[in-house]
């Protein structure tokens, strides 16, 4: 009893370090990781009012934000993705296992950065497109899905990450 | 210049205790010099002196507008009042981790410089806290260091604190939660240098207690002033989100609360010595577990820090380290420290070890909820996420059994088992009386919510049987333990209060333009719209609109805002609220819609100051217990 007591007080910290250094070094490689474009789903889906998204509204150069308003985190990047909404990116909100009401009286709370929100209350689309959670946000330019981000969206991530893949593509 | 002075100061005190370690790491085993431990100490003084200039050199720099110091820039500017110039560098993590040290070092400076010349532990306990400075000294520098320029030339004005931190509660609560997390180093030291000095016949509680105590409160009151931020300033409503970043500090927290009851019961006798011993370690190593989530950003949350995996690496690696040499060193000594007296059961003791055993259970389920989507996600990769439902869920059988235990170990004695008479006239009266008011509340508010009922269950069984306890021994003219009495009320109050909250309290969505008048509900009857303006302020337009609402009966005036910082132009709804005894009415305003109303949330929130007061209990018991005047 003892001498497993003993083996157990060591053994279990060392198990917790290995498990977090191993979070700690997958995280910086998912981040390096490249993306395969990808056509973006086909849905027939509503917006937040109520009215069916055209899928010619997607074209061009887009930034789609999975959001909720259950979520803490989307609260955390909100200021960031006003931020580039006044500066004339398009981003669509693609609203995820949430229920309108509640996310219009989000919306309205803390100010809206969308030119509109897919309402995606089952999350069809969101599996569709391989969303884990909320927040993510995808870029998407003419239709075909270039980039994938998880988690918080922010200065750094949006500049190391989608204005390469806006360059790119405006380059060509 | 002034910027590079402070700089070396740190950069000096990072030498002098490496000269410290050295010195006694080299020469001490063998036969150690009388004036060793006088030279250590003096190094030790000196490079803590060192540090608090620094830290008060970085202050004045920060009051001053030193826009070159790249981390003043990107977090002060010139336009604010002093006192958020001074906080704005706790705003982020590298002067947080800067205050985080200076608080480290203040606590170890004061602690050994109280211990006797001659205390057996003295040098132990010097070496084991100049080795943790040394090690967060070390990652201060060179991960996050605060003290780097902008060069070749600083900015012109700076980038503003984040105006939703520009708040006294949130001003104070760092501070005072940092002050409670490393206050703890003192009883991980102090019991590690124990175990490592060997000599089982010291008595060391007496010498950390009351620097426990002190770290205890700083904790609880830096965790309720997070609680009371969030609900005043942030304007989410709520006090509590089992966000990882407040579980992470709950844990630290239930482990010294746990070890505080220890450690009354291993100075009373030598039963618990050994758990005491372990939970002493788990405090600090959960505080350092706490930085290490914050700090690395491993997890998403309002509360984390700028991702970056190179802090992460040396603080998981340093305070893994530390941690699991302070375990070693225990679980090496564990057979020697068993004592071979048997808890009595029925005792006092073998109440407070199953407290323990409960405790424990409770930072386990924590550190589950706070692990788990992580363990989910490099397995499966997925992304879950585990919220109030899980806790709520898990924690109420566990403060159940606790509030029975807590009931039943009222009347328990020391060493001796209670008879069974005793037994019954304590629980029956409390418990009956109990049942009878939940009945009342499920009638008069025809809710029906087990989890509520159970959680008003164990607040009422704490809370009647201090009563009954109290009655009965003043009537008596017996002894009291005041700080206990109080602090536990304050416990009772507090799964009360959060229990009523949880079904009483309530959320309504209006739209109504200037002007307007519109009925809510039964309580509400009058909500009326009067005008809405915009203001200018020093940093920020305001939007401020008038209201005045008729609540049950009483007219109450409420003015929320919303308001724009110029300099980072973020929004932030100001709520309004009126609080009364029984219930707060919250009220925040939302956008205009296209006809020219305006949204508002209206919250009617019970029982919250009750959270705050029962806050209030736990920290005046705590006190009350320091300054007894009969050493316990």
């Amino acid at each position: 009893m003892n001498q497993s007591l003993r083996f157990l007080i060591i053994i279990l910290p060392i198990l917790i370090l290995i498990f977090f250094t191993r979070v700690l070094l997958i995280d910086e490689d998912t981040q390096l990781a490249t993306f395969e474009a990808k056509n973006f789903p086909t849905f027939e889906l509503d917006d937040l009012n109520g009215r069916p998204v055209q899928s010619e509204s997607l074209g061009g150069i887009k930034l789609i934000n999975v959001w909720a308003s259950w979520c803490i985190t989307c609260l955390v990047e909100h200021p960031f993705l006003t931020e580039l909404s006044e500066n004339n990116v398009g981003i669509i909100g693609l609203n995820y296992k949430d229920s309108d009401t509640k996310a219009n009286a989000w919306l309205q709370k803390h100010g809206n950065p969308y030119l509109f929100s897919i309402y995606d209350p089952r999350g069809d689309l969101a599996f569709d497109l391989g969303v884990t959670g909320a927040p993510e946000s995808y870029l998407l330019i003419n239709n075909k899905v270039v980039g994938h981000i998880q988690g918080e969206m922010n200065q750094i991530k949006w500049e190391n990450i989608f204005l390469p893949l806006i360059q790119k593509a405006q380059h060509r | 210049m002034i910027g590079e002075i402070s700089h070396l100061l740190s950069l000096s005190a990072v030498l002098l205790l490496t000269l410290v370690l050295i010195f006694n790491l080299f020469f001490s085993f063998n036969k150690s010099h009388p004036n060793q431990l006088t030279l250590s100490m003096r190094l030790f003084n000196h490079s803590c002196w060192l540090v608090f200039i620094s830290f008060g050199i970085y202050v004045y720099l920060a009051i001053s507008d030193d826009f070159s110091i790249a981390y003043i820039a990107s977090h002060s500017n010139s336009q604010l009042p002093i006192f958020y110039k001074i906080t704005s560098i706790w705003s982020a993590h590298e002067g947080s981790m800067f205050l985080w040290i200076v608080f480290l070092i203040a606590w170890s400076y004061l602690f050994l410089n109280s211990l006797n010349k001659n205390h057996p532990l003295k040098k132990l306990t010097l070496l084991m806290l100049s080795l943790i400075i040394l090690g967060f000294l070390l990652f201060l520098l060179l991960t996050s260091n605060p003290f780097e320029r902008i060069l070749p030339f600083g900015a012109i004005e700076g980038a503003d604190i984040n105006p939703v931190l520009q708040d006294p509660a949130l001003a104070i609560h760092p501070p005072m939660l940092y002050l409670g997390y490393v206050g703890f180093v003192i009883s991980f030291s102090f019991i590690t240098a124990y175990l490592l000095n060997g000599n089982f016949e010291l008595q060391w509680e007496q010498d950390i207690k009351n620097w426990s105590l002190v770290a205890w409160i700083f904790l609880t009151i830096g965790i309720t002033l997070g609680s009371w931020w969030a609900y005043y300033e942030l304007g989410w409503g709520g006090y509590w989100f089992w966000d990882p970043v407040e579980n992470v500090a709950l844990m630290p927290w239930l482990a010294a609360t746990a070890f505080m009851h220890s450690l009354f019961a291993s100075s009373k006798s030598d039963v618990l010595k050994t758990w005491t011993m372990f939970l002493g370690i788990l405090i600090f190593a959960l505080s350092l577990f706490g930085a290490f989530i914050v700090r690395s950003g491993i997890i998403d949350s309002v509360h984390s820090f700028a991702n970056d995996p190179e802090r992460g690496l040396y603080l998981l690696s340093f305070s893994g380290s530390i941690t699991l040499l302070a375990l070693t060193i225990f679980a090496y000594r564990l057979p020697a420290l068993n004592s071979s007296k048997l808890v009595v059961s029925g005792s006092k003791e073998s109440f407070l070890s199953m407290n323990n055993i409960l405790m424990i259970t409770s930072i386990f389920s924590i550190f589950l909820g706070v692990t788990y989507p992580l363990i989910i996600e490099s397995i499966y990769g997925e992304k879950v996420s585990i919220g109030p439902p899980y806790y709520n869920t898990i924690f109420s059988p566990l403060i159940l059994i606790a509030a029975a235990f807590i009931m039943i170990s009222i009347d328990a004695l020391w060493q001796r088992s209670m008879p069974l008479r005793t037994l019954f006239i304590t629980t029956v009266p409390p418990t009956l009386l109990s049942l009878l008011s939940i009945y009342i509340v499920w009638r008069l508010t025809g809710i029906f919510s087990i989890l509520a009922f159970i959680g008003i269950l164990s607040g009422l069984l704490i809370i009647f049987s201090y009563l009954f306890k109290i009655i009965k021994n003043l009537s008596k003219k017996k002894y009291i333990n005041k700080g206990s009495a109080v602090a536990h009320i304050g416990l009772g109050l507090l799964f009360f209060a959060v229990s009523m909250n949880s079904i009483l309290s309530y959320e309504k969505n209006l739209n109504i333009a200037p002007g307007q008048t519109i009925s809510v509900n039964e309580s509400v009857q009058e909500f009326h719209f009067k005008d809405i303006r915009v203001l200018k302020a020093s940093n920020h337009d305001v939007i401020s609109a008038e209201v005045s609402l008729l609540h049950d009966g009483r007219e109450i005036s409420l003015n929320p805002q919303k308001r724009k910082y110029a300099t980072r132009g973020q929004i932030t709804s100001e709520s309004a609220i009126h609080a009364s005894v029984l219930k707060d009415t919250y009220l925040t305003i939302g956008d205009q819609l296209e006809n020219g109303s305006w949204t508002f949330s209206l919250k009617i929130n019970y029982f919250i100051k009750w959270i705050w007061l029962s806050a209030a209990l736990m920290v005046f018991g705590m006190l009350l217990t320091i300054f007894k005047k009969k050493a316990l």
